[in-house]
């Protein structure tokens, strides 16, 4: 798209709001990218881009993705910009583009790495085509904005661009129908300890064969519609995954994964399967980009979770970890229940799941906690259950339901009451925190450090 | 006592599954039948106390009208008859007339009440709701491509008095025809609205029974009701 006036005086208009919010001490913001679509709508096909684009979305797991992928790039001396401290909405990617480019916009960086949130699709694929695209998944997620996955799958089926390289997940079989003529490749995990004979999850997004609506066989099944399927009726099968984690060997945090009949070990920095998927994602986006197994595994050695999602504290015997729980996304919530039921120890869970910005000003919808499996939560080495917040009442009750018995619950509205709550008969405290709430749930573990100080004296 | 759940597999969108858990849990002596998509519908073919179906994606709800489009003499005949039916989400505009989609074309519904539905999917509604039935608070939550307009309002179902009802205009959520009960409202209702539960309970035949955690659920009901009347307006 040529660049006229209007893009221009909303390219400056933004580098001025930049400047301000630089002098008033905000970082990270993507009120200078809204300024730059509000005054030129399609201004992110209008700015000059990086020779480059790699992006990430999914519903589930875009963010720990990027920033692995980023971690690798800068651990490899390779120059970049990304949206990580910013927005993964249309905003944010102008915003980033904006901030990385010379006076008249053109681009400082040749290579861009964006998280690109899968609703906002239509608001920058039509703008911008990414080279590589990474799916992570495909799950249900706030009711609100996702509405469901069918929803999802049809907005990145029409909005994704046709000449996109994209990167799937083969063991899941929405992910994998994205975008049947884009080119293609597909990364998969043949067996993980963990996995079931049958669905556990309450949700399930693909209970029949996707093609003809026939009875689907589960080779494999893992957490919702995540596995390896097949269908007798049509011949559909989930496809072979160009990416194969062959081994997944848990004990000495690592795993192989086969490309062309080639194997490479690369470490695991958490062992959930989550993240198992996350850095196997990681693995086949930034071999498609072009960096070797040997560069990948040099930076893998030296990686963490980030901290805003995982973290885990030792404090006079006993294991504080602090688990992102994303509130109205009933998948995660669910995948944080699991963990922490498989979790070693006896356990105590403080759970604040309410929207942040919902009870300040309305009564949240809190329908979604009956498509999260609370059941994971219905297990002996589970000793208590500290539920805090707005909805405790209701929280409570979805609790009761799933079988916890009554006397494993305390309940409370002042989230700053339940360290005070915590049993002295668990030696592991999760807390589990939104992505709004994680300053309180930080304020929370300072409670039971300063906590366990006082009883150690 | 027989509940038949109509699609499960399909027809369970914003947790309202739970719809029919809490009434296993209330109910362990009834009889729930799952009736697959691919499966025979039995309430047309023998006696069930309550027909359940929830929400499903605009995709599904072709499938299913059309499942069902042979079913339609039968389905009026045990709406006539009495039977109860409880469809929530966009259940519900499968038995009105049709639904309209953004380009002005029409998916035709059963037809079994006056009702119709607009579908606008770049444009989701979400809102609180706050109603009153047989002199009871009713509380819900919407989250829909839809609204939904009808000419007859004395088929209304809850009272409006807070919230969006079918539609911005509406001075009713839902549709009441005899024992058929459809609503847009989620939460799961029967969950949220301890009170429409007993209701239900009643009318199908099951009599005073304890609701599942029923003295937990009512606190947790009449905190909501006080968090309604702080928090939400209009």
């Amino acid at each position: 798209m040529k660049r006229n006036l209007r893009f221009y005086f909303a390219l400056m208009f933004a580098r001025g709001t930049a400047l301000v919010l630089k002098l008033i001490g905000r970082k990270g913001t993507s009120m200078p990218g809204s300024w730059a679509i509000i005054l030129c709508p399609d201004f992110i096909g209008r700015m000059p881009k990086p020779e480059k684009i790699i992006g990430i979305t999914g519903t589930n797991g875009k963010t720990t993705v990027a920033n692995m992928i980023e971690d690798v790039l800068e651990d490899n001396g390779i120059d970049f910009i990304c949206n990580r401290s910013g927005t993964n909405v249309h905003t944010g990617i102008a915003s980033t583009l904006i901030a990385n480019s010379h006076f008249f916009g053109k681009p400082k960086h040749k290579l861009a790495v964006f998280e690109m949130d899968e609703r906002s699709a239509p608001n920058f694929f039509p703008y911008m085509q990414p080279d590589i695209l990474l799916c992570t998944n495909i799950f249900r997620d706030s009711y609100k904005r996702n509405a469901h996955a069918e929803f999802i799958l049809d907005i990145l089926n029409r909005e994704i661009p046709k000449g996109t390289k994209l990167v799937l997940n083969a063991d899941d079989p929405l992910c994998s129908s994205i975008g049947p003529e884009n080119d293609r490749v597909y990364y998969g995990i043949d067996h993980l300890d963990t996995d079931k004979a049958v669905c556990d999850n309450i949700v399930n997004d693909v209970p029949v064969c996707p093609k003809c609506f026939g009875p689907l066989v589960r080779d494999v099944v893992r957490y919702h519609h995540i596995g390896r399927v097949h269908c007798e009726n049509c011949g559909y099968h989930s496809p072979t995954p160009d990416y194969r984690a062959t081994q997944v060997d848990v004990e000495h945090m690592q795993m192989t994964v086969e490309k062309d009949g080639a194997a490479h070990i690369y470490p695991l920095a958490n062992a959930n399967n989550i993240n198992i998927y996350n850095s196997l994602a990681a693995v086949a986006m930034l071999s498609e980009f072009g960096l070797t197994p040997e560069q990948i595994q040099k930076s893998f050695k030296k990686m963490g979770i980030s901290e805003t999602r995982y973290s885990e504290t030792v404090a006079n015997g006993r294991k504080i970890i602090l688990h992102l729980a994303k509130g109205q996304n009933p998948i995660a919530c669910s995948r944080a229940f699991e963990n922490i039921r498989n979790a070693p120890g006896k356990k105590s869970v403080i759970m604040f799941l309410d929207d942040y910005f919902d009870a300040r000003h309305t009564v949240e919808n809190t329908a979604w906690f009956y498509d999260t499996d609370f059941e994971f939560l219905n297990d002996e080495s589970i000793v208590q259950i500290v539920i805090a917040g707005a909805r405790h009442h209701d929280t409570y009750v979805r609790t009761l339901l799933a079988g916890v018995p009554a006397e494993r619950i305390v309940h409370m509205r002042n989230e700053d009451d339940a360290p005070a709550a915590v049993t002295p008969e668990a030696d592991t405290i999760f807390i589990l925190y939104d992505v709004y709430t994680i300053r309180l749930a930080n304020a929370i573990r300072q409670k039971l450090l300063e906590g366990g100080k006082e009883a150690a004296k | 006592m027989k509940i038949e759940i109509l699609f499960p597999e399909f027809c369970n969108l914003f947790g309202d599954t739970y719809n029919m858990i809490y009434l296993e849990k209330t109910l362990p002596d009834a009889e729930f039948i799952r009736t697959p998509i691919g499966g025979t519908v039995r309430f047309t073919e023998e006696k069930i106390d309550l027909v359940y179906m929830g929400p499903m994606t605009e995709r599904m709800q072709e499938r299913v009208i059309e499942k069902l489009r042979p079913l339609k003499e039968k389905i009026a005949a045990e709406i006539e008859r009495g039977t109860a039916f409880l469809f929530t989400g966009n259940a519900l505009e499968v038995f009105g007339d049709y639904i309209e989609k953004e380009d002005g074309s029409r998916i035709e519904c059963l037809g079994l009440y006056r009702l119709f539905a607009k579908r606008n999917m770049m444009h989701r509604h979400n809102s609180d709701f706050e109603g009153t039935f047989e002199g009871q608070t009713i509380m819900g939550f919407k989250t829909q491509f839809t609204m939904a307009y009808t000419p007859d309002e004395s088929l209304g179902l809850f009272k409006k008095v807070k919230g969006i009802g079918l539609n911005p205009k509406a001075a009713y959520e839902g549709i009441r025809l005899r024992n058929f009960f459809g609503t847009y409202l989620v939460g799961p209702i029967l969950v949220v609205n301890p009170p429409f539960t007993k209701y239900l309970l009643k009318l199908i035949g099951a009599g005073d029974v304890p609701l599942a955690f029923e003295k937990e659920n009512m606190e947790a009901y009449v905190q909501r009701k006080k968090d309604f009347a702080e928090k939400v307006h209009g």
